[in-house]
């Protein structure tokens, strides 16, 4: 109506102009007032016809309700345009960054991750390169896949589909997704993934490393996760059940070949209270089964291997504290040794604005009679360092860390990291 | 004693109308869902559970899509004081959250009440925190901890 009043309301002016005397800047004016009135003419032109639009396109309610009001018309449309506006269909991407800089006082060659090979005097490298995207089938179904470009030997990249998972979810206490995932084995594999931008630090714990990085444990695999909310009321009792193939495949600290373990299909359990009383606690653990070859003795002399998790996270308040143990124990199956070995990290850090000062203090302590894990055996040590973030898409790390290792000089490293998502 | 504020009074008892007892509400946060959502009331862990993401369906099994004003605005801050996190903290844990594939996408935030308003009637499972102020007809007004805004104890404050 407002339309109409206004029509009218410039027409009287315009008529008023008309009998005006007419010099030549009122022949402007009139000239200026026809053209708004046609302009709101055909507004008004616009909007009836959108109405009458979507009274006919819409069949059945032209059934029932043949003559529908049109400002009920005009909500329903509404409606519809802002879920069609608001609700996320597609594929939606987001990507994450980093450029490093890592000087290490290493005497003896060893492998570092990224594009660090023994003996490689280089300083600089990019690291992994992350694709995130994610699509919504329907309210209940979706799809995420995780494609990195990794930086290998001497500037030379590989593509590595770090996850892609089909999703489903019941309810809060049942949701299913099979693919490629990165394992529950640990708070940490579960939490940060590959992109270093959601990492407080500028590295992950060793033992949380991924295998083909050099880390200890099958942090990816192919199968099926079920998560879900447990009825425990205050307690905040969550589960996870994890059954898949491993297929770990890890390259030796010392630069020179690798260990493919020849996993079979490991089953994952876990279960951790997130307590009503204590917001950001999270208290649980895990525990992984699997069976793998000893190839230096056949393919068909296979181990159990068992790793069991414990950890106990605070993560609230600009607050982060995470600690997480393990227990990794490798047993022949027809009897003979076995192999236990532990390994821990806690970390500690707290925001002060954009400031993010970081402590986390590593150990890992191998079997040298294992054929796992004997290029690793006794290492621990501090890292400490902060992070700055100049907005929440840019942030730059820099970072310490000394490092004892058993029958080798100890490590000292400085690492400093840019991370960016987009 | 504070003096009644009129409209404010008016607001709420429309918006309280047929599906909670009328309070008198004078300042404070209101959590208001789609009028269809078979909830009345709802606990100060459950709803921070809700805002982090942690529970994702309605008991009657809608999904839960979470809207938000702005940052800076008086519903935004009542939202990190209720979860326990600053700005910063909250846009990087969704977006951590996502890249972990625990939520399809980070909660919408929106620049005005009357989209809030808009988009808790096309979606059955929304949720959104308004300033009792600001209550419109079409929100249906979740009591927290058994409380309304305004009653002694809510916790839910500007």
């Amino acid at each position: 109506m407002s339309c109409f009043y206004r029509i009218g309301v410039a027409l009287f002016l315009l008529s008023g102009m008309l009998f005006a005397q007419t010099t030549s800047s009122d022949q402007e004016t009139i000239r200026a007032l026809v053209q708004q009135v046609k302009e709101l003419q055909e507004k008004v032109a616009a909007l009836e016809g959108k109405q009458v639009s979507v009274v006919a396109t819409n069949p059945e309610t032209k059934a029932e309700t043949p003559v529908q009001p049109p400002e009920e018309a005009t909500n329903a449309a509404k409606g519809s345009m802002f879920r069609e506006e608001h609700e996320i269909r597609g594929i939606q991407w987001r990507g994450f960054g980093e450029v490093n800089y890592k000087v290490l006082n290493q005497r003896q060659p060893e492998l570092g991750a990224f594009g660090f090979v023994p003996g490689s005097a280089g300083n600089f490298y990019v690291g992994d390169f992350d694709l995130y995207l994610t699509s919504r089938i329907t309210d209940k179904a979706n799809v995420l896949a995780e494609v990195v470009i990794g930086e290998g030997d001497a500037q030379s990249f590989d593509v590595d589909l770090e996850r892609v998972l089909f999703r489903y979810d019941y309810n809060d206490y049942f949701r299913v997704s099979t693919g490629r995932y990165h394992t529950g084995i640990g708070y940490y594999n579960s939490a940060f993934h590959s992109g270093m931008w959601v990492h407080t630090m500028a590295s992950r714990p060793l033992i949380m490393e991924f295998a083909d990085d050099g880390g200890l444990l099958p942090t990816q695999a192919v199968g099926v996760s079920i998560t879900g909310a447990v009825p425990s009321g205050s307690l905040g009792l969550n589960y996870l059940f994890e059954y898949g193939s491993s297929d770990t495949i890890r390259p030796n600290l010392s630069g020179i070949g690798e260990t493919d373990e020849n996993n079979g299909n490991h089953i994952n359990v876990g279960l951790f209270a997130r307590p009503r009383a204590i917001p950001g606690l999270q208290v649980g653990g895990s525990f992984y089964h699997d069976r793998i070859s000893d190839f230096q003795l056949g393919p068909d002399v296979r181990l159990g291997q068992m790793i069991v998790n414990g950890h106990v996270v605070y993560n609230a308040h600009g607050i982060e504290f995470l600690n997480e143990g393990f227990w990794i124990r490798n047993a022949y199956e027809n009897g003979g040794p076995v192999y236990n070995m532990p390994a821990f990290y806690s970390q500690f850090s707290k925001r002060f604005g954009p400031i993010r000062p970081f402590f986390r203090y590593q150990y890992v302590n191998t079997n040298p009679n294992s054929i796992y894990h004997d290029d690793v055996l006794l290492r621990h040590g501090p890292s400490f360092g902060a992070r700055y973030d100049f907005n929440d898409a840019i942030g730059i790390k820099t970072q310490l860390d000394h490092t004892i290792r058993k029958g080798q000089p100890d490590l000292d490293g400085l690492q400093m990291q840019l991370v960016f998502a987009f | 004693m504070k003096p009644i504020n009129f409209k404010r009074s008016l607001l709420i008892a429309i918006a309280l109308l047929g599906s909670a007892p009328a309070a008198l509400a004078q300042s404070g946060i209101a959590v208001v869902v789609n009028p269809r959502n078979s909830q009345s009331s709802i606990g100060r862990g459950e709803l921070r559970k809700l805002f982090v993401g942690e529970k994702r369906y309605w008991p009657d099994g809608a999904p839960v899509k979470l809207f938000t004003r702005s940052a800076g605005t008086a519903e935004h801050d009542a939202m990190l004081k209720l979860i326990g996190m600053s700005e910063a903290e909250y846009k990087q844990y969704w977006r951590t959250r996502v890249y972990a594939g625990e939520a399809q996408s980070e909660p919408l935030s929106l620049p005005s009440n009357g989209m809030q308003r808009e988009a808790l009637q096309t979606f059955s499972g929304g949720i959104a925190l308004v300033d009792v102020v600001d209550i419109k007809p079409g929100m249906k007004i979740l009591k927290v901890d058994g409380k309304l805004p305004g009653e002694d104890g809510y916790p839910l404050q500007q």
